[in-house]
């Protein structure tokens, strides 16, 4: 875009602090669509502002948000992970058929302890995220492709795990199973639900990783230019391998909480879920071709989508006008995006003739 | 950045016009009906009657779709226990991994009244109310065989999902009946996932590979009007098919002779009998019925396809 001398217009104090006002809200623009809809919902919908459905909605935000936690690295590198959905189900059913038929030795089934059965399912998940790190960065295979390809590999193992059907009572009511669980998904501390310390516990790793180690920058180099990052002697491999490992981690997490929620595995379960975290990083506002965007956007990111869903189902919007909105609320936040680019490319000039510095 | 702004501010209107409109009226009862889907016309004849029923009776009504998926069928019951919903009407996501969602909305005193599927226990729900599955396929099997003629024949089963209850109770209700004629063969079986499009072209595979072919027997209606198509196109004649459901599809299809019957699944009376009994406990304590309920199917053949409409039996 050409820069127009027009635009520059003699700096005045008013003009250059409207620009950045502007820019802010711009930047700021899913915290800004959030409290929006909280407002919004909280008007509307009767039992929306009340605590028991403040504890429901952060756990569903917090499913959302721990994917979209794991797929924000993905994304940063340039990359993008569309397994995760299966790799949720893939592990619901995994820790299923190890808490209800247990390992067979010599013969004879064991039922694992139930935090054996978690590590296991969990282990057997990372598998997915090493295969998909290595098909990206060592096989050469384009993101998209290798993982659509797990998507369908990862779903089929989960039904050939049970034949298609679902593992029931993970809570342990047979005889001789172990119990506990259950309080993966449903146990609450501090009134707030365990899925929701656990999207906590991640988003705090993924802070510290993103912002505070080498590692952190590597991705964020990765993902702005490869080349570059390679010739600056980033092992550029290993760092895509670490994020595809870390989505799967994610999604695998996901999986088990949801197992544990229902106290069932259905080895249908997270189909799409990979739609809806990548919707979540994009809402956040980190790109699509990498390198730029944070965790804590896609955090807001799932929150949007979190509440959005939540409130309409509660107004009882119908399903059919949800999706519309959902597919509206994912364009404009991109669209947002865009005049964001141009508003700051515009009136660069501007702001830097009023003698604060960049508009970054 | 004009068209990105006009963009915005449209979405933003028209987002604005229909959450507004769906301001409730607090001062009625909520009743939160939960069905598989709202594009498919057996939920939705199912999901419209109970809400037609809760709303002439005082109720303020909700209908969610949960596709099937356990966990959004979970984050619905979530939201129905949030909305502080006097009951539940839910057409559940599976007899298994549905115990834990009904099992949280009893605890939190939503009565839930389950229909068209069960789950497998009992106790928790106030009322299951489901459509004998085996007494329905055993008639439409019995009219199939009277169909076919003293001389029997050869035939062709389509399956339903093979993980689907629903799916095994009807073809073990065909069995029972058409495994007693020596003299009426299965030459094919095949699971079509319930789906037209599966069930056209397994339909279309099978004919090549059997030339004596005399009737198909589908687990639903959708799998036998995909069976249907692929005769048609074949272009072969005087192949029987009947179907499962009652669906207004293949009701029509046997009004123009195209199908030979079909099990309607009372879905219409069986909402509104969980809509009567919600309203009765809400206001007694007590449904004044027995926790699992079978309501039987209708057969419906060419000389009273006029009798049925949308999953009802209108006269």
């Amino acid at each position: 875009m050409t820069i127009t001398t027009a635009a520059v217009r003699p700096s005045s104090r008013f003009t250059s602090s409207a620009v950045r006002a502007l820019l802010f809200v711009l930047k700021a623009r899913a915290l800004v669509v959030l409290v929006a809809l909280l407002v919004l919902f909280s008007w509307l919908a009767p039992a929306f502002l009340t605590a028991n459905n403040f504890q429901i909605l952060t756990k569903h935000v917090a499913i959302a948000a721990i994917l979209a936690i794991g797929m924000t690295f993905v994304v940063l590198t340039g990359g993008i992970d569309l397994s995760v959905g299966s790799v949720a189900g893939l592990a619901g059913m995994l820790v299923g058929y190890l808490l209800t038929r247990g390992i067979s030795l010599g013969g004879s089934p064991h039922i694992l302890p139930v935090t054996a059965c978690v590590l296991i399912a969990i282990a057997v998940s990372l598998l997915v995220g090493l295969l998909n790190g290595w098909l990206v960065s060592k096989a050469g295979v384009a993101p998209f492709i290798a993982t659509l390809g797990t998507l369908y590999v990862a779903r089929g193992a989960a039904l050939l795990i049970s034949n298609g059907k679902t593992f029931p009572n993970l809570g342990g009511v047979a005889a001789g199973q172990k119990t506990g669980f259950p309080a993966l998904g449903q146990t609450f501390f501090l009134g707030l639900s365990m899925p929701v310390w656990t999207m906590l516990v991640l988003f705090a790793f993924a802070v510290i990783i993103a912002r505070k180690t080498p590692l952190g920058r590597h991705i964020y180099a990765v993902g702005g230019n490869e080349r570059a990052a390679r010739l600056a002697g980033i092992r550029v491999p290993l760092v895509k391998l670490f994020t595809y490992v870390a989505a799967s981690l994610c999604a695998a997490l996901v999986g088990l909480i949801i197992a544990s929620q229902l106290e069932a595995a259905h080895p249908a379960t997270g189909e799409s879920f990979e739609l809806n975290a990548i919707a979540a990083v994009v809402l956040g506002g980190t790109s699509l071709m990498g390198g730029r965007g944070s965790v804590t956007d896609s955090l807001l990111g799932a929150c949007v989508i979190g509440v959005l869903s939540d409130g309409l189902v509660m107004l009882g919007v119908s399903q059919f006008w949800q999706m519309v909105i959902k597919g509206t609320v994912i364009i404009l936040a991109v669209a947002i995006d865009q005049l964001q680019t141009r508003v700051q490319a515009r009136f660069l000039p501007l702001l830097l003739s009023a003698g604060a510095g960049g508009a970054e | 950045m004009r068209a990105v702004r006009r963009l915005c501010s449209a979405a933003a209107l028209l987002f604005f016009a229909i959450t507004a409109c769906h301001r409730p009226d607090t001062s009625k009862k909520l009743i939160v009906v939960i069905v598989p889907s709202q594009d498919n016309p057996f939920f939705k004849a199912e999901a419209d009657a109970a809400a037609a029923r809760a709303r002439a009776l005082g109720y303020r009504v909700r209908v969610d779709a949960h596709d099937d998926d356990a966990y959004r069928q979970d984050n619905l019951i979530d939201a129905a226990i949030a909305s502080d919903a006097a009951a539940i009407i839910l057409d559940n996501a599976g007899a298994d991994s549905s115990v834990a969602a009904v099992q949280r909305a009893t605890e939190a005193r939503i009565p839930c009244f389950l229909i068209d599927r069960e789950i497998n226990t009992t106790g928790i729900a106030k009322a299951q109310i489901i459509a004998d599955n085996h007494q329905g396929s055993v008639i439409v099997a019995e009219d199939f065989v009277t169909a076919l003629g003293p001389s029997g024949g050869n035939y062709v089963e389509l399956l339903g999902r093979e993980s689907d209850t629903n799916a095994q109770v009807r073809t073990s209700g065909f069995h029972s009946v058409l495994d007693r004629r020596p003299s009426v063969v299965r030459v094919a079986a095949q699971s079509a996932n319930w789906s037209q499009s599966e069930a056209f072209e397994k339909t279309e595979t099978i004919l090549q590979a059997h030339r004596d072919i005399n009737g198909i027997l589908a687990g639903n209606d959708t799998m036998a009007l995909g069976a249907l198509a692929a005769v048609k196109s074949s272009g072969r004649g005087g192949i029987l098919i009947s179907g499962f459901d009652g669906s207004p599809d293949a009701v029509a299809a046997i009004r123009a002779g195209d199908l030979r019957a079909t099990a309607l699944q009372p879905a219409v009376l069986i909402a509104r009998l969980a809509i009567d009994e919600a309203d009765e406990f809400l206001r007694t304590g007590s449904t004044q019925k027995p926790e699992r309920q079978i309501i039987p199917c209708e057969l419906v053949t060419q000389k009273d396809a006029d009798d049925f409409q949308d999953f009802e039996k209108i006269r």
